[in-house]
């Protein structure tokens, strides 16, 4: 103990030594000498998109960070779809940038664990009067949330997710004109519904009658699913619970929520959900193709997902393929015990900021995110130039235009430049409402205000607990994540009089490999906690 | 052995014992520095890394150099008993032997089969076109064979369901049944690979002496007479060879083909070692652990090598060695 306690003072006065000595090199927030530093950028390889390392955005904060802050800006970029795996190799073979980006915290606590991961406590506490906007955009709650109360080490910042809107139902508007139905308000009008689009499959797609699709769905069941299995929690559930159930993502423990994949099953028996829809893997475009095509209902999906993209949207295709009033509309249908829309949002995090340890220049890198942070850089972000990337409406919003390059934007409103934010924020909040509903090029706004109010309306937000890291949860992530879509998909095509059998046999695999020790674990600490 | 040994000493009369070692060495000293770079290579890129087997043994980390990580626990065998006593492994350990099996009794014969077929075909043009139009799909990468798949076999939006549904019949399930998945990848590996290995066998067949399809028709034999009693004899070794070559890897997998042909609903018969590893090592960072399974899996795969090698001696065959 003793020999530890004196390692670890002779540690923190290194610490010390090694900040107070940058300390010295900070004139007006600007070094002597120009630092060099390299940030991770995910690369989205959209069509038509710039190089995400080097472009009018990329200029703009490297020009920026040089005459501010006297530090040279690199990219490094890494593809946006397999950035686990990606950012897993680079802190592998000790080549991970200096600044590094991921929604996967499991990750960083791993190499934490192997000590390739800075602590940044001491940067936020020694350098704060050197980070306002940092502090100002994302909060203490943001900042430390992932702190551990024990040791006080913070391995990550939470960015700031503005727009807490997770996902909505869509439905064909102009299906349920031709058929004379009514928008669905309760789960039973909503099945309905898409008996009534199975039975009329002739009258609403013709010739092509065979590819009706009611209710489309993926391999994703939880989250693609949400709205309805979350609709069967109880309305009484406690916060304590969704604590201790809340490892999985997708709310795949929370209680009663085999009631409402046992409906899917129903539903996929009677020919309304997708047939092949398990088959297909992650980034297949089939279903979004039979969705632009027009032969899908309904589905759930992102909040906003029928409506990104401008030209290539959803809601773009369909008025090109299928005609003018084709749509889909955000509906609110599935209510809980209660009586309620309930929702569970997520907390007000997003991604994961982190410094690896071959970061030399932790400094600068805390002067870069206090960079982009600031109000003027986030908002020269989100919207662009005017004329070119958004126009001034009559009455003061901010509406997005379809821009081509070299000044189109890889990720809507910049999201993968401003990491310390995801969400519109224009610093005004009149403005930043009254420009949520502009920012989709080729959508009516009407559409966008009604999904943003469906998907939010009678949220709920578990509580957060700041407690020690749940050390069975290590490794756990991806394998249990698999177990889940596995088990749902085969649970959901299941023959019905299958359906307990094949669901319960799954729960218990998953709760066996390793979901039962995080339950417990999770149980166990935030008991501790109340003590 | 015995009988090349007096053709070999023919061929150099001089043995090293009567030559000094720097006559030797002058005579044969550029064929070692030919030697070198391939000699070379092997150390650099074959065995040194394989120092980081050691991985196996070792705490989870792959940040600290590899001798200053600590001895897991358990003397070191941490990783070995915890995947043991993984289910997701012992299913991964089940399937990646079904499949190999499967892969090597239908797998292995169908490329001699062909070899055999394509040698009796006398319109020389035709054998050339078919040659290469069996030996095309090699080049695809299971990727795009997967799409294929999707596209032609889906339940009920693949082409072949579709032409089945439009004649009024039942779709079969060629990908979400567990079932018949395993006989669409086994399928689907011999369309990809025969014809390819196809090319060994055609090669060898060239070796065989016309003078003993002669005699054999001489003494009256058929066709299936002379592929029985001249062809596949002069076969055997190849066939061998590849034999021993392939039960080596019983235990080894390869990871884009079950990887790319699998969905969520065959998981129970398609999850092999290499996807354990990349779900669990790679995804999850427990590095340790999917070393430890791919030594297991090495080991394994080196005693079956050395098991067929000596059947095959016993049996008067050369082996591979």
């Amino acid at each position: 103990m003793k020999r530890i306690v004196t390692l670890l003072l002779a540690l923190s006065l290194l610490l010390c030594v090694a900040v107070s000595a940058q300390a010295e090199e900070l004139v007006d927030g600007k070094f002597a000498e120009t630092k060099h530093i390299t940030v991770e950028i995910y690369d989205r390889g959209n069509d038509g998109g710039t190089d995400p390392t080097d472009n009018k955005f990329t200029d703009f904060i490297k020009q920026g960070m040089l005459e501010q802050h006297n530090v040279e800006v690199e990219y490094v970029k890494v593809p946006r779809w397999t950035e686990t795996q990606e950012i897993n190799n680079l802190l592998g073979t000790g080549s991970a940038p200096d600044i590094c980006v991921t929604y996967d915290y499991p990750t960083i606590l791993a190499y934490a664990g192997m000590d390739g991961v800075i602590d940044l406590n001491p940067y936020l506490t020694e350098y704060k009067d050197q980070l306002p906007n940092l502090y100002s955009l994302l909060g203490d709650y943001n900042i430390f949330y992932d702190q551990d109360p024990e040791n006080g080490s913070v391995w990550a910042i939470e960015a700031l997710l503005a727009e807490r809107a997770r996902i909505n139902t869509f439905v064909r508007k102009d299906w349920l004109d031709k058929l004379g139905l009514p928008v669905p308000t309760t789960t039973q009008e909503f099945e309905d519904m898409l008996v009534a689009f199975r039975d009329n499959a002739e009258l609403l797609l013709g010739d092509d009658a065979a590819h009706m699709v009611p209710y489309s769905t993926s391999y994703d069941i939880g989250w693609r699913n949400d709205h309805l299995l979350t609709s069967f929690v109880p309305d009484a559930v406690t916060d304590e619970e969704l604590y201790i159930n809340g490892f999985d993502d997708r709310h795949l423990l929370y209680p009663n929520y085999k009631e409402g994949v046992r409906l899917l099953n129903k539903w996929y028996n009677m020919g309304l959900i997708w047939k092949d829809f398990a088959v297909y893997g992650s980034g297949d475009t089939t279903e979004d193709n039979n969705i632009k095509a027009g032969f899908v209902g309904a589905f759930m999906h992102n909040w906003d997902y029928p409506f990104r993209g401008a030209e290539d949207s959803i809601h773009a295709n369909l008025k090109r393929n299928v005609g003018e009033d084709a749509a889909y509309i955000a509906v609110e249908c599935f209510q809980n015990d209660a009586g309620v829309y309930r929702k569970f949002l997520a907390d007000s995090i997003d991604r994961k900021v982190f410094f690896p340890s071959t970061n030399d220049e932790p400094l600068a890198s805390m002067l870069y995110l206090d960079f982009i942070s600031s109000p003027e850089v986030v908002k020269y972000l989100q919207i662009g130039d005017e004329g070119v990337n958004h126009e001034v409406t009559a009455d003061g919003g901010i509406a997005t235009l379809t821009a081509v390059a070299p000044d189109i934007m890889n990720s809507g409103m910049n999201i993968d430049y401003t990491i310390t934010i995801n969400g519109l924020e224009l610093f005004d909040e009149d403005l930043t409402n009254k420009s949520k509903a502009l920012n989709y090029a080729e959508v009516e706004p009407a559409y966008v205000i009604n999904a943003l109010e469906c998907s939010t309306h009678d949220g709920r937000t578990a509580a957060h607990y700041n407690l020690p890291a749940i050390s069975s949860e290590e490794g756990m992530g991806t394998p249990l994540a698999e177990k889940r879509d596995q088990f749902l998909c085969q649970a959901v095509t299941a023959p019905e009089d299958q359906f307990d059998a094949v669901y319960d046999a799954g729960m218990a695999d998953y709760l066996a490999a390793g979901g039962q020790a995080i339950i417990d674990e999770r149980a166990e600490k935030l008991a501790a906690l109340g003590e | 052995m015995k009988d090349i040994q007096p053709a070999l000493s023919r061929q150099t009369p001089v043995t090293s014992g009567r030559m000094s070692w720097k006559q030797y060495m002058r005579r044969f000293g550029a064929l070692y520095v030919m030697m070198l770079l391939p000699l070379v290579f092997f150390a650099v890129f074959r065995y040194a890394p394989m120092i980081y087997i050691l991985q196996a043994f070792k705490q989870n980390n792959i940040i600290k150099p590899l001798f200053q990580i600590p001895w897991a626990k358990n003397h070191g065998m941490e990783w070995f008993i915890k995947a043991f006593k993984n289910r997701d492994f012992l299913y991964a350990l089940r399937n990646t032997l079904t499949l190999n099996l499967l892969d090597l009794v239908i797998g292995f014969p169908a490329p001699i089969i062909m070899a055999l077929v394509l040698n009796e075909l006398t319109f020389k043009r035709f054998k050339r076109v078919t040659q290469t139009i069996v030996y095309l799909p090699h080049f695809l990468s299971w990727i795009i064979i997967s799409g294929l798949a999707l596209r032609l076999l889906a339940p009920n939006d693949g082409l072949i369901n579709i032409v089945l549904a439009n004649m009024g019949m039942e779709p079969i399930h060629f990908l979400d049944k567990p079932g018949n998945w395993v006989w669409t990848y086994v399928a689907l590996g011999v369309w990809k690979e025969c014809g390819w290995n196809t090319i060994i066998y055609l090669a060898a067949l060239t070796g065989i002496s016309p003078e003993l399809y002669e005699a054999a028709a001489v003494d009256g034999a058929g066709r299936f007479r002379r592929i029985w009693h001249v062809t596949l004899p002069g076969l055997r070794p190849t066939i061998i060879t590849l034999l021993i070559m392939n039960l080596g890897h019983i235990l080894g997998s390869e990871f884009d083909r079950p990887y790319a042909l699998s969905n969520k609903l065959v998981t129970s018969v398609s999850n092999t070692i290499s996807i354990f590893v990349y779900q669990y090592g790679l995804r999850g960072s427990q590095f340790s652990l999917s070393t430890a399974v791919g030594l297991f899996q090495s080991v394994v795969g080196v005693f079956f090598l050395l098991g067929a090698n000596k059947i095959a001696s016993k049996f008067g065959e050369r082996g591979v060695w």
